[in-house]
């Protein structure tokens, strides 16, 4: 059913400082969902820490705001429990690329049916403008008192390493080529990044607006051959190089756009389901546990690698 | 009244466990109750193992030393155990070995080594096997020795395989020569052998093969020894079970949907028996009241320990029951996302099985050092529930109860165990885990409560009607908030929202049944009383069972629900008592602690383990009767290799 954007808006006051790229990210996530037409009760929106974690609070959904690092934990949880469920994982690049960046890793190698979020604009806003771990080196943003000295991750590329099976980027400034990225990511079975570049106007003074337009362009329209879609195992070694080189690519240019897109790998769930038939049918969060206010299994025949028999 | 004790000592990886549980199951089909209980090291082929059994007509309390049979198959192994046979008993050994010096001994610790070499110096003898032997000859023991070489060869021919091959049955050859010399019938043995390795038929005709092989050697050479008699239980179905084992049965039996867990132990096996057992297909019948013919348990690995709880959060904010289990570091890791539990009022069980730390400390030994660290678990003020089983049975049922209180509550229960519970096991009969005397009770959860739903509706009992997600909007968080969950730092509301987390705390206190908060065994109106927790229960239980054959009365409190603490009802029942003693395994004190906090009573004494052996009847039997004597603040006791 097809929904207005307004339904999904909370009475919540939005607390970004002005001009703040996450206004056009939580934007284009009203757009998607509701075009999307998912119901609000049915769309889980887990949030980390920090000024991205926020959006739990302004999108009208069934929704978690987790800790510090652990949103992708909190909704690889949810998927288990409910694997029916619409789960967006809101997060920044401290959140997912610092703290939490083992469970990006590990997310990668289940490759549940997850849409994240990436809130990327290289520094800690809500902690008053660190670095993070996507600020390139040597930047010095008025917060830092020398320089960063830390080389910047390259959250696409580390997507693709660790198994995501869509990966795209998208700048929170373009609400409308953003809502169609996050839509294809949500409608993808699988482990799907949209890094989101975004200005931080209050802390990072180097990458401005300004800065990220002189160096983005989308790859549909500067590289119309540019294919990302893997649909067979000969797709991916005819495509991987080509795709390599575009995730690298951060520097002068920046590729906006789906990067990659892997058809060929099931997500977790159906994984599950294929060990377990019945899982996704009755799973966890759904089932019955009692008959009459009891449990319903006996020990002696359910667990008969146990019994010593005469 | 039979009580029959044995221990197997050998190299880790050599077949220790099997031959354990092939003793224990030998003995269960003979009609005993039994107790084994594995003491390994943090290391997978060669350190010391050894399996420590004890059997009887009823359900054994705790094991004892010395032992009536010690089967040892390697030099190792002679020297760790040449102190633990009884009078009379049997050793049985690889005279092999006899010239093997203790110096030679690679896998040894050094300290066993250099108090060992010390006492054969004073003896003046030479620090071998041989005089090893000597010195458990000469204290009334009986030596066997297996000429396993030549019986291994005899298996080659007998098997058609080859020594190599058959090499793996010489812990059953060493096993079956003990069993046999104890006075077990040769058909329980290889009864036991074929249900050890159920399934593998080369295996178990080679084992049978090999039990028959001792047997024709231990008679020929000893004589037939007197058959023991048969145990009350022979005939019957029975279950051998640990503590992992009942545990993870409970959580399944008790409803389980997501089990999340990351390797460490002694947490592991559990996790690993759900896996087992993650997919259960029901009859018609129950199928059909149920509406589902399939349990499928998502049962996962995480990256970490960090992931394994957070995990467990969401699937249990999104309506299963969910649990992870570890131990103390990963406990440890844990800790914020309690805090999360706490605050966002989400209910999930983390089994905690205590190890001996502090840090990596010695993971594959008990201990009972982490009462303090899962009570006061998670910043801020963070009331959550604490249950610590005292053995198998409490276990099983506790497991079950664990998700009750959970969602009865919507707060984290952190269910307290220890390694001993966990890989030690014990027979049980169909009625002692009966779901039938458990009930699943999921308290405030709604379905679909539609428009206008608040997550944290303020209500008299401080419990709002839970929803699950996906059935209604929401925001669970970690964030103070307001009754629809919104992110609020105004301080009326952060008052309302502390108090309903507060009296929370009174409905667990009025919910939770008095028996599962404290039990008083014993003498209840005797004026000794000794306080404990935990599995050190059945041993303190045999303990006031010696003292009461020599005329001394006891209580024994056994406090079940650290948190909150059961103050009252913990007062009411020391009551009367002049002499009151803690049993505990941790030397700060950390349950005298909470006993004095909460009650005010202040323990005369303490009775303390820290070595990380479980306690034995027999030893704290003689320590209570030290505290008696002396009135010594504290005893330390040592038992165990």
């Amino acid at each position: 059913m097809a929904r207005k954007w307004l339904d999904y808006k909370t009475d919540a006051w939005v607390q970004w400082c002005p001009g703040c790229g996450d206004f056009g990210i939580l934007n284009s996530i009203y757009r998607a969902v509701s075009e999307l037409g998912i119901d609000p009760e049915e769309l889980v929106v887990v949030g980390g820490i920090g000024c991205s974690g926020r959006t739990t609070y302004y999108v009208k959904g069934s929704n978690f705001h987790a800790l510090h690092g652990r949103a992708i934990p909190v909704a690889t949880g949810v998927k288990l429990a409910n694997p029916h469920l619409n789960v967006i994982v809101a997060g920044g690049d401290g959140d997912l690329m610092g703290i939490g960046g083992g469970h990006f890793v590990a997310l990668g190698r289940r490759n549940i049916d997850l849409t994240v979020l990436l809130y990327d604009n290289a520094v800690y806003g809500l902690t008053k403008g660190q670095a993070a771990p996507t600020l390139p080196a040597w930047i010095k943003t008025k917060a830092l008192s020398s320089p960063n000295i830390h080389d910047n991750i390259n959250p696409v590329m580390l997507a693709f390493a660790v198994g995501f099976t869509f990966i795209a980027r998208g700048y929170a400034y373009h609400t409308q080529q953003l809502k169609e990225i996050i839509k294809q990511a949500v409608r993808h079975k699988g482990a799907a990044l949209v890094d989101i570049l975004q200005p931080c106007p209050t802390y990072n003074n180097v990458m401005t607006n300004k800065w990220y337009e002189e160096r983005i362009y989308y790859v549909e329209d500067e590289d119309p051959g540019y294919d990302p879609m893997i649909r067979t195992p000969e797709d991916f070694a005819a495509k991987a190089p080509s795709i390599v080189s575009k995730l690298l690519e951060f520097g002068d240019k920046i590729p906006l756009g789906i990067l990659y897109w892997n058809q060929t790998r099931e997500p977790f769930e159906d994984r599950l389901d294929k060990i377990m038939p019945g899982y996704k049918e009755a799973p966890p969060a759904r089932r019955r546990l009692d008959v009459d206010g009891r449990p319903f299994l006996h020990p002696f025949d359910v667990f008969k690698d146990r019994l010593v028999a005469p | 009244m039979a009580d029959i004790n044995i221990i197997i000592g050998g190299p880790q990886g050599g077949g220790i466990e099997s031959a354990g549980q092939i003793a224990v199951k030998s003995l269960v089909l003979m009609g005993y109750e039994v107790l084994g209980s594995r003491e390994y090291h943090s290391n997978i082929i060669g350190a010391h193992s050894y399996y420590h059994l004890r059997a009887s007509p009823e359900r054994p309390k705790s094991l004892k030393l010395p032992v009536d049979g010690i089967l040892a198959l390697d030099a190792e192994s002679v020297f760790t155990h040449m102190f633990e046979a009884r009078e009379g008993g049997v050793f049985v050994y690889d005279p092999s070995t006899a010239a093997t010096r203790l110096a030679s001994i690679q896998p040894m610790s050094k300290a066993l080594k250099k108090r060992l070499a010390e006492f054969f110096e004073a003896k003046g003898m030479q620090p071998t096997v041989e005089s090893a032997l000597k010195v458990i000859s000469d204290s009334g023991v009986r030596l066997v020795g297996l000429p396993l070489k030549e019986m291994l060869k005899t298996l080659s021919e007998r098997t058609g395989s080859p020594v190599a091959r058959v090499s793996r049955a010489v812990n059953t050859l060493g096993l079956a020569a003990m069993l046999y010399l104890l006075g077990l019938p040769r058909s329980y043995i290889e009864k036991a052998v074929a249900l050890q390795f159920a399934g593998k038929e080369k295996v178990i005709a080679m084992n049978v093969e090999a039990v028959g092989i001792a047997i024709e050697y231990v008679r020929e050479a000893f004589g037939q020894p007197d058959s023991l008699p048969e145990g009350p239980k022979r005939g019957q179905v029975r279950m051998v079970a640990s503590g992992n084992d009942l545990v993870a049965m409970g959580k399944i039996v008790g409803g389980l949907g997501v089990l999340t867990f990351y390797p460490i132990t002694p947490s592991s096996d559990e996790a690993l028996y759900v896996e087992k057992h993650n997919y259960i297909s029901l009859d018609g019948g129950l199928a059909e009241k149920l509406g589902y013919d399939k349990i499928a348990i998502a049962t996962v690995q995480m990256e970490d320990e960090l992931a394994s709880i957070n995990a467990a959060l969401g699937a249990a904010a999104a309506g299963a029951r969910a649990s992870t289990t570890t131990s103390g570091p990963g406990f440890s890791l844990m800790n914020e996302a309690i805090s999360l539990a706490v605050q966002a009022e989400i209910p999930i069980v983390v089994t905690l099985w205590m190890r001996a730390g502090p840090s990596t400390g010695m993971p594959t030994r008990t201990g009972q050092q982490d009462v303090l660290h899962g009570i006061f678990s998670g910043h801020g003020d963070a009331p959550k529930i604490v249950i610590a089983s005292g053995d198998h049975v409490e276990a099983f049922y506790d497991a079950i109860k664990a998700f009750n209180w959970a969602e009865e509550f919507q707060t984290p229960v952190i269910h307290l165990l220890d390694k001993y519970l966990a890989s030690s096991m014990v027979s049980l009969s169909r009625d002692e885990v009966d779901p039938s005397k458990a009930r699943i009770t999921r308290g405030k959860l709604v379905e679909k409560p539609g428009e206008g739903y608040r997550r944290y509706e303020v209500t008299e009992d401080g419990i709002s009607p839970r929803a699950r997600l996906g059935e209604a909007t929401m925001i669970f968080t970690g964030l103070e908030h307001d009754e629809y969950g919104g992110a609020t730092e105004d301080p009326v509301v952060r008052e309302v929202m502390m108090f309903k987390r507060e009296r929370k705390l009174k409905a667990i206190e009025e919910g939770i049944p008095e028996e599962d908060k404290a039990v008083l065994h014993g003498d209840r109106d005797a004026r000794l009383a000794i306080v404990s927790f935990g599995s050190t229960k059945n041993p303190i239980l045999e303990a006031l069972d010696i003292l009461r054959g020599e005329g001394v009365r006891s209580r024994f409190l056994q406090v079940r629900l650290l948190s909150p603490f059961p103050a009252s009802l913990v007062s009411d029942m020391l009551d009367g008592a002049d002499k009151v003693i803690v049993v505990e395994q941790n030397i700060m004190g950390q349950f005298e602690l909470l006993l004095r906090a909460y009650t005010g009573v202040k323990p005369d004494s303490r009775i303390i383990k820290i070595n990380g052996r479980p306690f034995y009847g027999f030893e704290l039997a003689g320590a209570l009767k030290r505290v008696l004597e002396t009135g010594e603040e504290r005893v330390v006791v040592s038992h165990g290799s």
